[in-house]
């Protein structure tokens, strides 16, 4: 089922919590919804399951309108945080639950019921607990639990609230692969909240990066981690470097560093801030061209494969970080308290509006 | 269903209808619970004041300055000021032996101390007069040495020592338990002796359950009616406490009387439970500042 | 009880004076005193017993005090849980002075509450005279004083327990399709049940020792609206010593058992906040 998400506004009092959502999502994509906390996704996946209503705005699922449609009705599985598990209830029974709370008319046979139970905790990998209490179970455990019990319903939407924010970084990744081939298996369109950015990049196929109640990017995770649009996106989604000067003959000048910044005329003589990820810091051994900047080598910490570099810029009072594979820091021959030369390799260029930055 | 509501729907109605219920249940629900408290609690407490003051100011003044009054009033502070001391004191022992050490028949002995509070108070007067009345065990004894308990003052705060005995000890018991002894044993280790522990750490952390208790203790002493009326003996101006002199009142038919004295013991109560809210208030408060830091 | 034993060292000092001190408070004050019903019951024989305790007068005592003190905590259970899912749920103007009543009957001496109550539902009363009924000097009058001092057991039981629960278990029971009312008895009644059940019993052990409220609303006719622990009252003022107990030895017996069930019961309660 397609999700349709338009206009959506929602604030408390003067707090504006929503700002003119709209989102499309196709049938069958896994998007994730990623921001800091108070960006307002949690308050947009509860507008989307119906448990709160928009001031503003509608959301359709295919091309319906659900805008005024009861939670109960519409058909959607929800997963909490804190998991939300009957406490008095077996794991069979939390599964079972949507299924004989059914209108009699629809309401599948005992036998039935039992059997798409049992199934789903196959599914689930947990058909020797279906006797226990949730208070007897892992934390993984009971978050699969609730898995099955919003899939026991067969919902066309599926909605995650930082499904994995309560686990173990261990349990976190296996539960998180184990959700994208669940997902490849059922196609169900899936929007999951989070505020990881590593699993969005990890999971998603598509992110919508949010902060204060405002989409700042939709993309897939290579477009908002490669492209980002704002420096918001580009600080949100891994370590940046910030190369601060101004534009001078269409590049930045920054101590001295002269950079190459593809922007529009008009912008000349302004301040601007060049945003570098530490992958794309270049670290040399001598200078080969004017965007080279004098460094020495503060820190140097290996990292599995990845070696992570810590620079003091001699020209300017800063400090710059640099990752390089395991084989270019031997080839280099790296050490603490070198004397290199940097320069950013891939950069994006961004003029403040205002310089709070 | 999906009728083309204008979208404008304002910012109050946050939830769905699906966690809470439609505005009508919420108010039938709402209008039953207030309906209900207001047959069995506002009503008869309004009918306590009007019905103390319906021959006018005089006659309430003159019933709650009457020397029986006066001597009842007397009774009841006496017995309070005997039994609260010492039935604050057993609490803190009791709470610090339960809840800072393990020792074996501990949970029996947490039972004995909520055993008053299931025993009817007729019981608890009834118990004194088998020991110390004419025919009790004591009986030959206390008349010999002309001393006498039953249909005096010793037997009835003797019965409201008995009914009163849990209050303390059941507030302050959960709460030391959920202190734990850490406090303490850092006191310990940095050279307080035990008494000064218990003054400086033990004391400033269970002020508000102990007074708590204290408050719930004290109310309960100043109305006690059933055990204290089996051991009374209602001798007027002698061993009537106020809650008997209201029924004496209220027998003979001096209702206005009895609604008199009556509305000074409602006021207790109403200070009572003014007072127990501001605690609840405090202790909710201070928990607040400790989830802080 | 000589055997006490530390079983666990602590560092903490004034183990033997607390402990001692409160075994001795409560041998005294409770346990020598509660003792004097089982000598004297022991001395009777117990043909004498059992006739004390059969006699129709003192059966038809149980029967009213049972069945006034079990319509009393009922009421109180449905009244209960309501007041308790207002206050927690609902927000009204006055609310937090309503909360702070609820504990009314508590403080309020239970012979003050007996006279009010007796005034306004006579026949002549605010209440009385409006009903078609008579309901002072009626077991109907001493189930209205029973509920009245029962009234914040359940209340104060079942609040706490709502206000920890979780509204998000609320929230998937509707995604799951629950309606409200279904939602209501699968999800929210399961989780307050053995509060309520603990509110009832509270409030039932009270009732039926209960005295001061009920003498004054009751009317005290022997065989119809005479309470088990005011016959025994009866019993004491007339001399009849061995009787007084007897009937005392059977309350108490029962008050024992009341007593196990409400702890079994707290600690299932108890269990079920803390997960």
């Amino acid at each position: 089922m397609s999700i349709q998400i338009n206009d959506v506004s929602k604030s408390f009092g003067s707090f504006k919590v929503l700002e003119d959502i709209s989102i499309d999502i196709p049938t069958g994509e896994l998007v994730a919804l990623l921001g800091p906390s108070g960006s307002g996704k949690t308050s947009l996946l509860r507008i989307i399951s119906g448990l709160e209503e928009a001031d503003q705005g509608a959301i359709l699922f295919n091309g319906e309108d659900m805008t005024h449609i009861q939670t109960t009705e519409r058909k959607v599985g929800f997963v909490f945080q804190h998991y939300a598990l009957f406490k008095h209830m077996t794991v069979f029974e939390n599964v079972a639950y949507g299924l004989r709370v059914r209108p009699r008319k629809e309401r599948l046979s005992k036998v039935k019921i039992k059997e798409k139970v049992e199934e789903l905790l196959g599914l689930v990998k947990l058909e020797s607990l279906a006797g226990r209490y949730p208070s007897q179970l892992s934390g993984g455990q009971r978050q699969r639990v609730a898995l099955a019990r919003a899939l026991a319903v067969e919902p066309k939407v599926l909605l995650l609230d930082e499904p994995f924010g309560a686990l173990d970084a261990k349990v976190r990744k296996d539960l998180r692969r184990w959700l994208r081939r669940l997902h490849d298996e059922f196609h169900i369109t899936s929007i999951f909240v989070t505020h990881d950015q590593e699993e969005a990049l990890d999971v998603a196929d598509r992110i919508v990066v949010m902060n204060d109640g405002k989409i700042q990017q939709i993309g897939t995770p290579e477009e908002v981690y490669d492209h980002p649009n704002s420096p918001f996106v580009y600080d949100f989604l891994g370590n940046v470097n910030l190369f601060h000067g101004r534009l001078e003959n269409g590049k930045l000048v920054n101590g001295h560093a002269e950079i190459e910044a593809s922007t529009a005329k008009e912008s000349e003589g302004r301040e601007a801030i060049a945003y570098v990820r530490p992958h794309d810091v270049v670290i040399e051994r001598e200078r080969v061209s004017k965007e080279a900047v004098p460094a020495e080598i503060v820190h140097i910490h290996v990292v599995g494969r990845t070696v992570h570099v810590e620079l003091k810029r001699k020209d300017v009072d800063e400090f710059l970080e640099a990752e390089l594979p395991k084989e270019q820091y031997r080839k280099l021959a790296l050490e603490h308290g070198q004397s290199v030369f940097i320069r950013p390799g891939q950069l994006k260029v961004f003029i403040p509006e205002d310089f709070s930055i | 269903m999906a009728g083309q509501i204008p979208l404008q729907l304002g910012a109050k109605k946050t939830k769905s209808q699906s966690v809470t219920e439609p505005p009508w249940v919420r108010r039938v629900l709402i209008s039953a619970a207030l309906l209900f408290l207001a047959l069995f609690l506002v009503l008869p407490l309004t009918a306590i004041f009007i019905k103390a003051f319906e021959q006018g100011i005089d006659v309430y003044t003159a019933s709650i300055t009457h020397p029986d009054a006066l001597s009842a009033i007397k009774l009841t502070l006496l017995v309070v000021v005997l039994t609260v001391p010492l039935n604050a004191l057993f609490g803190v022992a009791a709470a610090w032996a339960i809840t800072k050490f393990d020792f074996r028949g501990k949970s029996i002995l947490v039972t004995l101390i909520d055993l008053p509070f299931a025993i009817s108070p007729i019981i608890a007067g009834l118990v004194f007069v088998l020991l110390f009345g004419s025919t009790g065990l004591f009986g030959d004894f206390l008349f010999e040495h002309n001393i006498q308990i039953i249909f005096a003052v010793p037997g009835i705060v003797l019965a409201t020592l008995f009914v009163t005995f849990p209050f303390v000890a059941r507030e302050l018991i959960p709460l030391m338990q959920a202190q734990g002894s850490a406090e303490e044993e850092a006191s310990l280790t940095l050279g307080a002796n035990g008494w000064k522990t218990f003054m400086r750490v033990t004391l400033p952390n269970i002020k508000w359950g102990l007074l708590y208790g204290i408050i719930l203790c004290n109310a309960r002493a100043i109305g006690e009616f059933g055990a204290v009326s089996v051991v009374s003996g209602h001798i007027r101006g002698l061993t009537n406490t106020m809650p008997l002199h209201i029924e004496i009142l209220y027998n003979e038919y001096q209702f206005s009387a009895a609604f008199a004295v009556a509305s000074l013991m409602s006021i207790l109560a109403i200070v009572t439970l003014i007072l127990k809210n501001i605690i609840e208030w405090k202790a909710a408060q201070r928990e607040q500042q400790e989830d802080v830091v | 009880m000589k055997k006490l034993k530390l079983k666990k060292h602590s560092i903490l000092p004034g183990f033997g004076l607390s402990l001692g001190f409160t075994t001795f408070y409560i041998s005294l004050l409770i346990l020598l005193p509660l003792s004097m019903i089982f000598i004297n019951t022991a001395s009777m024989s117990w043909q004498d017993f059992w006739t004390t305790v059969t006699e129709p007068r003192v059966m038809a005592s149980y029967r009213l005090s049972f069945g006034a003190s079990f319509a009393a905590a009922s009421i109180n259970v449905v009244f209960g849980v309501l007041i308790a899912w207002v206050l927690v749920r609902y927000s009204f103007p006055g609310k937090r002075l309503i909360d702070g009543l609820v504990d009314l009957p508590f403080a309020l001496p239970t012979a003050v509450a007996g006279i009010a109550l007796t005034t306004l539902y006579a026949e002549t009363g605010w209440v009385g005279q409006f009903l078609p009924f008579r309901v002072a000097f009626t077991p109907l009058g001493i189930t209205i004083a029973l509920t009245f001092i029962g009234l914040p057991f359940v209340v104060r039981m079942v609040q706490p327990v709502l206000q920890s629960f979780e509204k998000e278990t609320e929230e998937v029971s509707a995604i799951l399709g629950a309606t409200r009312l279904q939602t209501f008895r699968k999800v929210i009644l399961p989780e307050i049940f053995p509060a309520a059940l603990t509110g009832f019993a509270l409030a039932f052990a009270r009732a039926l020792g209960e005295y001061g409220s009920v003498v004054f609303i009751a009317g005290n006719m022997p065989m119809r609206t005479e309470i088990t622990p005011l016959l025994i009252l009866t019993k004491l003022e007339q001399y009849d010593y061995a009787g007084a107990t007897a009937i005392a030895a059977v309350m108490l017996v029962i008050s024992f058992v009341l007593l196990l069930l409400i702890n079994g019961l707290q600690w299932w309660t108890n269990k079920r906040i803390a997960h």
